[in-house]
């Protein structure tokens, strides 16, 4: 399933996909949404899922983001198994989710998701939103901005305030859903340089599921998804 | 403190949603209130009625089962019943202290009464029909009737029956006389037969048994009857112008030292509760009471006086179900709503980590603070309202209470409550057969009391937390993915 593999150094395996596989409660014996994918992700590296729709993107991106569990196989984490670990514990402390959407809550302000995220992370710091206005502001995200209601924000603005929120606990990985799908080209490519500065410098593992070849032209690492075809 | 926080958040951020739900549970709490005010006056009314009447069994014949075959048209038959109710075995003082020593009975009381003759007065007119009293003879015959006066001696002032329900009234009464009434040969007579005899208080009276034995009685009082259609049409005398009132020990002294002379007892237990007459009476059989005698209660008696009452009790009870059904159909359908209109949010805080318990919690934390107020609001207006119509049937019972205590005080010579009149016994009270308990209600109270409030919050939080269960559900059911792929 590997299809191209930019740079190969030292192992730091922070997340391994073990013949994980996946099939609705509801779908017969061998209809699989997913099967048998073994990836593994390191730190430091950016990482792109690619594949048609109906490949099962959005599936593996349940799995690792603890939303679903695995049918067979397993998924490791730090040297843990999802299967063994707290999920929600895991989605507010270890991984940040940014999504195509944004996913932000429009009653709030910029800096009220932020904290709402450091809120269920149970982060204990004094000057919450201080963190916010600093996070915001390592997306390229002015002070101002903190105080408006997100719906007042542009599209690309939006997205920065949803990865300053997924950074907001400092997780180890970030994993994304087509975070550019909505954005035009130069948006597209200021995020992808905040996603870059996240895997290089900072050390995190991004994961970003795609269909854009210019997320694909920029990450260390691709991963193809191929659409699971029934034996039956 | 998060879930607290978020609901506090939510809150302000919905007001307008969530002053529809306060303003729909204002109205289940001021209706729940009004109602649970009506039901506790009422429950207290209840209660306060049926105490003021002892839980009384007597002792009566058992009619039904001694006409059983009985033939009216055959001369035989007659005769076979006349036998059977001649032939019945009554029973004793002694048969009295043995059936009331029983754990359920509290305490007990009894009239007894003997036929005497007069000696050194008249009998009030020949004409009178002394019928032998109700009761239970005992002795070689039952010989009352053929006598001229009837001495009723009473073990206690809770067997004064006449006086308590007012038959009879004291018309004048010496100073100590309720220190002695109880303790020798004291009696009460009727003003017919004071009058008829010109006797005054402290005169002496003599009465001679069918033996010839003379008893020397002191009048300490004079009472007249006042029911009305008493006097026999045939007399111009009361049916209790030839009745001498004394204390059952003055009776019992001439039973002893006349043990030929017939007596009838009437007694009167006090039991702990009517559920318990049934097993009383087998346990008076297995003493030996005759199986042609039944224990009656005067359960009926006391019920029936609370009939309306009870009926507003179950009127509001019914309200109060249909309130909380409509009103919880109501709130579950609104939080159903809120549910759906929330559920991105919901797929967003689940996404970020929140479990499902936490959101749990803090969909039911804004819904309850909400309800709180709501409460408390509707609680106040509710008090406001109810207070006056629950007031003014407290108000009634109080008055009615009152007049009745009154009366009874006049019925036993005008004696002041609070000093002049005896204590009855051990139990404390001036209490009596339909009477209520004296100085019962210092106050009208608040009716919304501390019950009434904790019911409602308890009412309240219950409906908050059912009607959430819609909530509850559908956080546990949710796939946040599917939510935001659906806002997608």
């Amino acid at each position: 399933m590997v299809n191209k593999e930019k740079n190969t150094s030292t192992k730091n395996i922070i997340l391994s996909i073990k013949n994980a596989s996946y099939r609705y409660s509801d779908a017969e014996e061998d209809d699989y949404a997913l099967r048998n994918i073994s990836f593994d992700f390191e730190s430091g590296k950016i990482y792109a899922i690619r594949g048609r729709s109906g490949t099962g993107k959005t599936t593996l991106l349940s799995l690792i983001s603890g939303l679903e569990r695995c049918t067979e196989g397993d998924i490791i984490f730090d040297g843990k198994s999802l299967k063994d670990m707290n999920l929600d514990k895991y989605r507010n402390s270890d991984i940040g989710i940014v999504f195509q959407s944004y996913n932000l809550l429009p009653f709030m302000t910029a800096s009220e998701n932020i904290i709402l995220s450091m809120d269920a992370n149970g982060l204990k710091i004094k000057n919450k939103k201080g963190k916010a206005i600093e996070l915001m502001e390592k997306v390229g995200l002015k002070e101002i901005y903190a105080d408006r209601k997100v719906l007042r924000l542009s599209g690309g603005e939006q997205q920065r305030v949803a990865i300053a929120r997924s950074l907001s606990y400092n997780p180890k990985m970030i994993i994304a859903d087509e975070p550019t799908g909505n954005l035009d080209k130069q948006t597209e490519a200021d995020i992808l340089e905040i996603f870059k500065k996240l895997a290089h410098e900072e050390k995190k593992c991004v994961i970003i599921v795609t269909h854009s070849q210019n997320v694909c032209d920029n990450v260390d690492v691709i991963y193809d998804l191929k659409k699971v075809v029934s034996k039956s | 403190m998060f879930i607290l926080k978020n609901a506090w958040i939510s809150i302000k951020r919905n007001k307008g949603r969530n002053i529809l739900i306060g303003i729909i549970i204002l109205i289940i709490a001021c209706a729940c209130t009004i109602t649970l005010a009506i039901k506790n006056t009422a429950g207290y009314l209840i209660d306060s009625y049926k105490s003021a009447y002892d839980k009384e069994v007597t002792i009566s014949f058992n009619r039904e089962n001694m006409m059983k075959g009985f033939d009216p048209s055959q001369a035989e038959s007659r005769e076979n019943v006349r036998e059977k109710f001649d032939n019945i075995e009554s029973f004793t003082i002694s048969d009295v202290e043995s059936f009331a020593d029983s754990e359920y009975i509290e305490s007990y009381y009894y009239t007894y009464s003997i036929g005497l003759n007069g000696n050194n007065i008249e009998k009030a007119e020949i004409e009178l029909n002394n019928d032998m009293p109700n009761g239970f003879g005992h002795g070689k015959e039952n010989n009352m009737s053929s006598t001229d006066f009837t001495l009723t001696g009473y073990s206690s002032l809770d067997a004064m029956s006449e006086f308590i329900n007012g038959t009879y009234t004291m018309n004048e009464i010496t100073d100590n006389a309720w220190d002695i009434a109880f303790d020798g040969n004291y009696v009460f007579i009727n003003q017919e037969l004071a009058d008829y005899n010109d006797l005054n208080l402290n005169d002496k009276i003599k009465l001679d048994d069918e033996d010839g034995n003379t008893y020397e009685f002191e009048i300490i009082g004079i009472f007249k009857e006042n029911e009305e259609g008493s006097t026999d049409a045939m007399s111009m005398f009361s049916n209790s112008a030839n009745t001498l009132v004394t204390n059952a020990s003055a009776v019992t002294g001439i039973t002893t030292s006349n043990e030929d002379l017939q007596a009838t007892i009437n007694p009167t237990f006090i039991i702990d509760s009517y559920d318990n007459a049934q097993k009383l009476q087998d346990e008076f059989y297995e003493k030996g009471l005759n199986e042609n005698f039944v224990l009656q209660t005067n359960e009926e008696e006391a019920t029936s006086g609370v009939s309306s009452i009870e009926n507003i009790n179950s009127f509001a009870t019914t309200f109060l179900i249909v309130t909380l059904i409509i009103g919880g159909a109501v709130l579950f359908i609104i939080n159903m709503i809120n549910i759906r209109e929330r559920k991105y949010e919901i797929g967003v805080l689940r996404t970020i980590g929140i479990s499902k318990f936490k959101l749990t919690m803090q969909f039911v934390s804004e819904l309850v603070i909400v309800s709180i107020v709501a409460l408390i609001l509707g609680a106040g207006i509710g008090a406001v309202s109810s207070k006056g119509v629950s007031n003014s049937l407290l108000a009634n019972e109080i008055n009615s209470s009152n007049e009745r205590t009154e009366e009874i005080g006049k019925n036993f010579g005008g004696a002041n409550m609070n000093g002049g009149m005896p204590d009855r016994g051990n139990r404390g009270e001036m209490r009596g057969k339909g009477m209520p308990v004296v100085q019962a209600y210092d106050s009208i109270d608040a009716v919304v009391d501390i019950k009434v409030l904790l019911e409602l919050l308890g009412i309240g939080l219950s409906l908050v937390l059912v009607s959430s269960i819609a909530s509850m559900v559908s956080i546990q059911r949710f796939s946040p993915l599917t939510i935001l792929k659906e806002r997608s």
